[in-house]
């Protein structure tokens, strides 16, 4: 009987998790992973409060991290927006990534050949081409899964990779090369992107598309149907919703949204298209599945996205001083990254299970 | 009939049992138990009775706060289902949890602890067949499951319980779906079972007549609390039924007299494809009219489901036409039924009928995001909307705290009549209730079904698919017992014997 008294923990499937509970568990994992990075610190010699102040206060410093902190973490809100809406009705949007460069090919197209243009015309012109394109490159993954039942997955890894090297081939050695080796030419100065306070005026579009993306979902008939479906495929059926149309529409309104971000991406600063070697394999579009972590912990709720997005932005910029200030070793940087992330998705757990403890 | 009990020795007992869920519900309240070898032990209660909660804690799925189980007068603290398992405790589902494509002895030695070693299959085999002699049972241990019947089914999860040296089963609903022919053969396997050392305890919600002739002893919860407990002999049917509710139960709901009016449906020579693909329904024809209630007696899988699915627009007619109020459906959507006046109860409540992550207000609002009385320019008005879920959740009795309550929360009959609060007052010509009382205790049961004959009331059609033969009876105006998706016939409900109408349904009987 010895061994079947041991045990004394208990895990009970909770039904619906709220969004109070949400907040907490996600704030538990931060301190969490904060604590198992301390030791990464400590293991190097340095002070793991040290370092972590040391990376706020440059993330949040307006003449040191912070338009970059607003920038890249406003960047992840428009990833983040494009996958809530597709996984509100519970279709992995993982084509962010694809979505976003041919949402930058289209704003380049635009800038490159109508380059005289005024910018009050030229930049909303863009930003359109951009969302034109995502938008039609996101219905793709959403037709193929809506009409022909291909796994959305599937479907947009396959279309990030074409998307990918699209981007690399108009631009390393092809008709948008510019001087140095793997950057585009500069986009002409009509195209670049009014800086309001710190950062360039699409990070403001960002957070204006994520409370009128919070309103479509919840308040609005489509928000509704598209939310049904997501719940219960059957249900949906059963109530007379369209099913392959709907998730058309979501991969389409996900796709414009992550193509927006092609402008926001480059056109602010450095204004022009950084392709990386090969070998740093798309580290910018890799930024995009940022955007999946940060959905799923915010419960597919947009409005609560905008912090967090910023907030992982910050940490993303700050933790630069790792090596440049504190000069620790190469890497820890990403490792704090990483680590963050990767106690968030595991964090989840808790939004489905909880321990009890047994008496 | 009843043998002398209380001979046997005590294999499980409970003293004590408290189990209280996170918000202070006491599913369990001190509850006291204790279950013989060579006795049938049958628990009774309602849906929200704490059944449920105390099979999960005698399996080891859930534990009590309070209280302490004993095994052969051994103190015992079951962690899984696999501590109660290895402890002798043996669990028939009511859903099944055996592999259709696999044979009966795959499936018997399917999870069995020897099963990571090479197995010698002909041992295996001669101790199953001997476990086969010893209780009696008849089975092939070389058939495929999805060949069984649902009888068939339940004797081989028996057989792998007591493969696994279970001496006390606890069978969850093990009647209810099974049809009255197969009901009759299981019972005597479990009367020759309980002859041996096994203890066996049923727990049962509805279909109290097949387990009050078999049980030796019962015991009745009501709202976590043992209320009764009684040898079998000295009780009544009747006296039962009213401790399980706690309130006297009327067995017959009287029919309101309503003149049959015009016809609102026509069905003609009707056939579809089952999800297979094979022919399911077969050349089904047969009219509603207004104030008729439309009763289909049959075993579930007889092509109930393709005709429910097919009259409400979710499966594709092969052939055939549907008739609505005078105007060619065949072929017309989900939606322009919705909105015609045509309403569907699934026969699925949870994942179907409501959905769990939903509150209250959402759910309902699923019969009317389409109703441009509660759209505005597309955004939806939810003032109106939540002053409409107030009105028919308390009109129709959902108990929750408030319409923001998640559906999740709610158990059986509560579930129902929230599907109810949302498909009938938006119903206004033609109900399809598919197997509407499936499942629930006699007081949600009896609730659904005057709630059915307030339909009729009003002048409803009411198209009522069931496999409680004696709802059928009882409520229909016009019956047909549907067999391999033919009906076998269609009766006028005064002139519909229930013998007769039970062998058609099971294809015992013939018209010429």
């Amino acid at each position: 009987m010895t061994s079947l008294e041991t045990l004394k923990l208990k895990l009970e499937r909770v039904p619906v998790v709220s969004g109070g509970q949400a907040v907490r568990i996600s704030l538990l994992s931060l301190v969490f992973s904060f604590i198992i990075f301390s030791i990464f610190l400590s293991i190097e010699g340095a002070n793991p409060i040290d370092a972590y102040s040391n990376i706020f206060s440059f993330a949040l410093d307006p003449n040191l991290g912070l338009p970059t902190t607003l920038h890249r973490g406003l960047f992840l809100l428009f990833s983040t927006l494009a996958f809530v809406v597709a996984y509100s009705a519970r279709l992995w949007n993982v084509g962010m990534e694809g979505q976003f460069y041919l949402g930058t090919i289209g704003a380049f197209a635009v800038a490159y050949s109508l380059p005289e243009l005024h910018p009050a015309i030229l930049i909303p012109l863009m930003l359109l081409a951009g969302a034109i394109f995502g938008a039609g490159y996101g219905a793709l993954a959403g037709f193929l899964r809506g009409k022909l039942n291909v796994n959305e997955v599937v479907g947009c890894l396959m279309l990030n990779n074409i998307a990918f090297w699209l981007v690399y081939l108009l631009t390393v050695g092809g008709p948008w090369a510019g001087i140095a080796e793997s950057t585009s030419r500069p986009l002409p100065p009509n195209a670049h992107a009014p800086i309001i306070s710190y950062t360039p005026f699409t990070s403001y579009l960002a957070i204006g598309i994520a409370i009128v993306l919070y309103v479509f979902l919840s308040k609005s008939v489509i928000g509704y149907k598209i939310r049904v479906l997501g719940n219960s495929p059957t249900a949906a059926q059963h109530i007379g919703i369209n099913a392959p149309r709907t998730y058309i529409l979501v991969m389409t309104i996900g796709g414009a949204i992550a193509g927006l971000s092609g402008y926001h991406m480059w056109a602010g600063d450095p204004a022009f298209l950084m392709i990386p070697r090969p070998e740093a394999y798309k580290a910018i579009g890799d930024l995009t599945y940022w955007g999946l972590i940060i959905g799923l912990v915010c419960l597919l709720n947009p409005v609560a996205a905008i912090p967090t997005s910023v907030f992982i932005g910050s940490i993303m910029m700050g933790s630069t001083v790792l090596v440049r200030r504190l000069r620790l070793p190469f890497g820890l940087d990403v490792l704090f990254l990483g680590l963050v992330s990767i106690t968030f998705a595991a964090f989840q757990f808790f939004y489905m299970y909880k321990v009890r403890r047994m008496k | 009939m009843h043998r002398e009990v209380g001979r046997g020795e005590a294999i499980l007992e409970v003293r004590g049992l408290t189990k209280i869920y996170p918000g202070g519900v006491v599913a369990l309240d001190n509850v006291d138990l204790e279950f013989k070898s060579g006795e049938i032990h049958a628990i009774l209660g309602e849906n929200g009775a704490g059944k449920t909660t105390l099979m999960n804690i005698l399996f080891g799925v859930l534990q009590p706060d309070r209280g302490e189980i004993y095994v052969h007068g051994r103190k015992v603290r079951f962690r899984s289902p696999l501590d109660a398992i290895n402890m002798g405790i043996g669990m028939v589902h009511q859903q099944r949890k055996l592999i259709p494509a696999h044979t009966v002895l795959e499936n018997i030695i399917l999870g069995h602890p020897e099963a990571g070693k090479i197995l010698d299959f002909k041992k295996v085999r001669r101790d199953i067949e001997e476990l086969c002699r010893k209780y009696g049972f008849k089975i092939d241990l070389d058939a495929r499951v999805w060949q069984l019947s649902a009888g068939e089914q339940q004797l081989v999860e028996i057989l792998r319980a007591l493969y696994r040296g279970a001496k006390i089963l606890i069978l969850d609903e093990p009647t209810s779906v099974l049809t009255p022919l197969e009901t009759e053969a299981f019972l005597t396997s479990l009367k020759s079972m309980s002859r041996q050392e096994i203890a066996l305890v049923p727990f049962v919600t509805h279909k109290l007549p097949e387990v009050f002739a078999i049980s030796d002893r019962v015991t009745i919860l009501r709202r976590g609390k043992v209320v009764k407990r009684i040898e079998t002999k000295d009780a009544t049917m009747k006296a039962l039924a009213e401790h399980m509710v706690g309130k006297e139960v009327l067995f017959v709901l009287s029919k309101p007299k309503v003149s049959i009016g015009g016809e609102i449906l026509k069905v003609e020579n009707l056939s579809a494809m089952n999800d297979k693909g094979l022919l399911a329904l077969k050349n089904v024809s047969f009219t509603i009219r207004e104030g008729e209630i439309f009763g289909i007696a049959g075993v579930s899988g007889n092509g109930q489901q393709e005709l429910a699915e097919v009259l409400a627009g979710l499966r594709r007619v092969e052939t055939g036409r549907i008739i609505f109020m005078g105007r060619d459906i065949t072929n017309a959507s989900v939606l322009e039924r919705l909105k015609m006046g045509i309403g569907y109860i699934p026969s699925e409540r949870l994942g179907v009928g409501v959905i769990g992550g939903f509150s209250l207000a959402e759910n309902i609002l699923m019969s009317l995001y389409f109703d441009k009385e509660f759209v505005n320019r597309g955004l939806l008005n939810y003032k109106k909307i939540r002053e409409y879920a107030e009105k028919v959740i308390s009109e129709f009795e959902v108990v929750a705290p408030s319409i923001n309550t998640k559906a999740a929360y709610l158990s059986g009959g509560n579930l129902q009549r929230l599907v109810l609060s949302r498909v009938i007052p938006k119903t206004s010509k033609l109900l399809i209730a598919n197997l509407p009382t499936t499942g629930l205790d006699i007081a949600a049961t009896e609730y659904v079904r005057k709630r059915l004959l307030e339909c009729k009331e009003k002048g409803m059609g009411v198209l009522l698919i069931s496999d409680d033969l004696d709802e059928v009876l009882q409520i229909s105006d016009k019956i047909a017992p549907i067999y391999e998706g033919r009906f076998v016939s269609i009766l006028q409900a005064e002139e519909a014997q229930k013998e007769v109408v039970g062998a058609m349904m099971t294809g015992a009987y013939s018209e010429r």
